[in-house]
């Protein structure tokens, strides 16, 4: 027996979440799906049948642009950021962006702890959608996870012709679970889909070997180095910090950065350790498939394909990887 | 046609060992088009050319200033060679251009491609290179007149409503530049939104600041928007960046009867001064 929450009560369930919550879900306008603040009478907006958002949900915890504190123009005194306190509820959230979110947990939760971002996290529940249709640059099974993965998550739901089967995964999401809604039927898991595997052996030791490789260079003659790879991945979390002065007070101000923007690791003096178009490239994908791994043991990629899907240029990580384990001096 | 690329190609890269030819490979679906850098006469056979053919390879040739390079181009394409020239930035004894007759490029994406042409194809014009040193394809006849219904629908709207269209739109920018790293008109040492000192927008993304963002971004490409429509077919999130390129276009050609791009030789009219132009006032 499974415990299944048919159409109808799931509908009513977001309704209560979005009068309870801020609830966060996916909607699609003017042909884009992304994640968005939906309001109790609101909830018939939520898009179910989507295969993932253009964007990753990690601004919900990293956001794009926050002040992380304010200093007083007249007193030099230093003000706090409004801490909002209310509980957030992102539903429809992909097995694969949990992952992300727990790649970037690793580094913003470890001491010294990220407040703002601790904050966000602890007061967030996360409700999956199991993938039951990926999209043709999907990989997440080659990376550690699957479209089905509960890892990760609060409550996991996974869709068939009978409704959503409803898995309580942690103590938040036991308490979640609308037991009034729920019924115990004899509902099967659909079939996992198929996703193409890709082989990782050995990627490690190559790249380390292989900093010095023409082999980036060539890759970045294509790439037009803008952020959009970065900036819609689930797990990049790079940041810069800028003040911005106004007549009161000077905030602080941290914004999503990448590295393969041209003036990402330009220093005082104007040096730069990075200026070439190959440089910045192989940063990313060392970063991903060496540095990362050599720090807390995983690859930072969830396999959730959107770089794939939104690079102008094609530059597919998947490819990457391949290319990579040929390259093997 | 691609035997016709491919054999013009080898010829200019047999004789130009230092030189680079961009052009169009399959992509890693197997299905799209892509960039593709050849430095060697014997991979010529990577090159192909159909409907996917979206990207505008025109932008790389400021990558490669002071070498030769042969550059696979489109017309719309090719116009931004001549604002390249005309703007100082592309020596054209450097270039090699392969002009493409064009039969408009079909929406696609990664995986997929659609049976409708791409939008700034329909509303196309010019179906033959304005500027190339080889021509592949019968010259077509151009259409005759512009459409610009898109812009047209946004002037009916009352500036209230406008105002909530692009507030709506532009809500959604997550600032990642994709816009500006594609397009042929921006090739700013230091764009205005990184410049820390004075810091003019500076990284903070926030409704007012992606509004200066976008608005920015179109002013200063206003009478050299050359319609590749690049912009708008990268961004991530659909903003309808063309909307606003094409709104500057129509006045551009209204009030100074003028196209970018489609010679070298002819500046667009904000980078001219002359004495006797008296402004108008407009009510």
């Amino acid at each position: 027996m499974t415990s299944v929450i048919v159409d109808n009560n799931l509908h009513i369930w977001l309704k209560e979440l979005a009068e309870k919550y801020i609830l966060i879900a996916p909607v699609t306008s003017d042909g884009v799906t992304l994640f968005k603040h939906v309001k109790a009478p609101e909830v018939g907006s939520i898009d179910l049948q989507f295969l993932n958002t253009a964007v990753s949900p990690k601004g919900y915890f990293f956001p794009l642009s926050e002040t992380i504190f304010s200093i007083g123009v007249e007193r030099g005194d230093v003000i706090a950021p409004m801490n909002a306190d209310a509980e957030v509820v992102i539903f429809g959230i992909r097995p694969c962006d949990a992952a992300g979110i727990a790649l970037i947990d690793r580094v913003f939760l470890a001491e010294p702890v990220d407040i703002s971002y601790k904050g966000k996290r602890d007061r967030t529940i996360l409700i999956g959608l199991a993938c039951n249709t990926p999209s043709p640059e999907c990989f997440c099974t080659s990376v550690g996870g699957g479209p089905a993965n509960p890892m990760y998550l609060d409550i996991m739901l996974t869709h068939t012709p009978s409704g959503y089967i409803v898995q309580a995964i942690t103590g938040k999401g036991k308490e979640l679970t609308p037991v009034t809604m729920v019924e115990e039927k004899d509902v099967p898991s659909p079939p996992t889909p198929r996703i193409a595997a890709i082989p990782m052996e050995g990627v490690r030791e190559i790249m380390r070997r292989n900093f010095d490789s023409p082999y980036w260079d060539r890759v970045a003659d294509r790439c037009i180095h803008c952020n959009i790879c970065s900036y819609v991945c689930p797990c990049c979390y790079c940041f810069d910090i800028r003040d911005y002065a106004g007549k009161d007070k000077i905030d602080r101000v941290r914004s999503w950065e990448s590295c393969q923007s041209a003036g990402f690791t330009r220093i005082a003096g104007g040096h730069d350790p990075r200026p070439t178009k190959g440089a910045r490239l192989r940063q990313r994908w060392y970063h991903k498939l060496l540095y990362y791994p050599t720090l807390f043991g995983d690859i930072k990629c969830t396999g959730c394909g959107r770089c794939v899907r939104s690079c102008p240029v094609n530059i597919d990580i998947r490819e990457i990887i391949m290319d990579v384990q040929k390259l093997n001096v | 046609m691609i035997e016709i690329i491919r054999n013009k190609a080898k010829e200019w890269l047999e004789k130009n060992e230092d030189g680079c030819v961009i052009g169009y490979e399959r992509a890693s679906d197997g299905m799209t088009a892509r960039p593709v850098f050849i430095y060697e006469p014997h991979m010529m056979g990577k090159l192909i050319f159909d409907e996917t053919c979206v990207h505008n390879l025109s932008k790389y040739l400021l990558n490669r200033r002071g070498t030769r390079t042969a550059v696979v181009v489109k017309p719309c394409d090719s116009r931004g060679i001549n604002l390249l020239i005309n703007e100082h930035q592309l020596d054209r004894d450097s270039i090699y251009i392969i002009g493409v007759v064009c039969p408009g490029m079909k929406e696609s994406h990664f995986g997929r491609i659609e049976d409708h042409p791409l939008s700034k194809c329909r509303r196309c014009l010019h179906h033959t290179p304005a500027v190339y040193d080889v021509l592949v394809g019968e010259p077509q006849p151009e259409t005759a007149s512009h459409d610009y219904s898109d812009v047209a629908r946004i002037e009916g709207m009352s500036l209230q409503e406008r105002n909530a269209f692009w507030k709506e739109q532009f809500g959604r920018c997550i600032r990642c530049y994709g816009c500006r790293q594609i397009c042929i008109g921006c090739y700013c040492q230091e764009c205005f939104v990184d410049e820390l000192d004075p810091l003019w927008v500076g990284i903070r993304s926030c409704p007012e600041d992606n509004w200066i963002w976008n608005i920015g971004r179109a002013f200063h490409l206003s009478a050299r928007c050359i319609s590749c429509g690049e912009c708008e077919r990268v961004c991530p999130v659909g903003i309808p960046l063309m909307l606003a390129n094409r709104k500057l276009e129509k006045e551009s050609a209204d009030l100074f009867d003028f196209e970018p791009g489609m010679d070298a030789a002819t500046a667009p009219p904000f980078a001219t001064f002359i004495k006797e132009e008296t402004l108008e006032k407009v009510e």
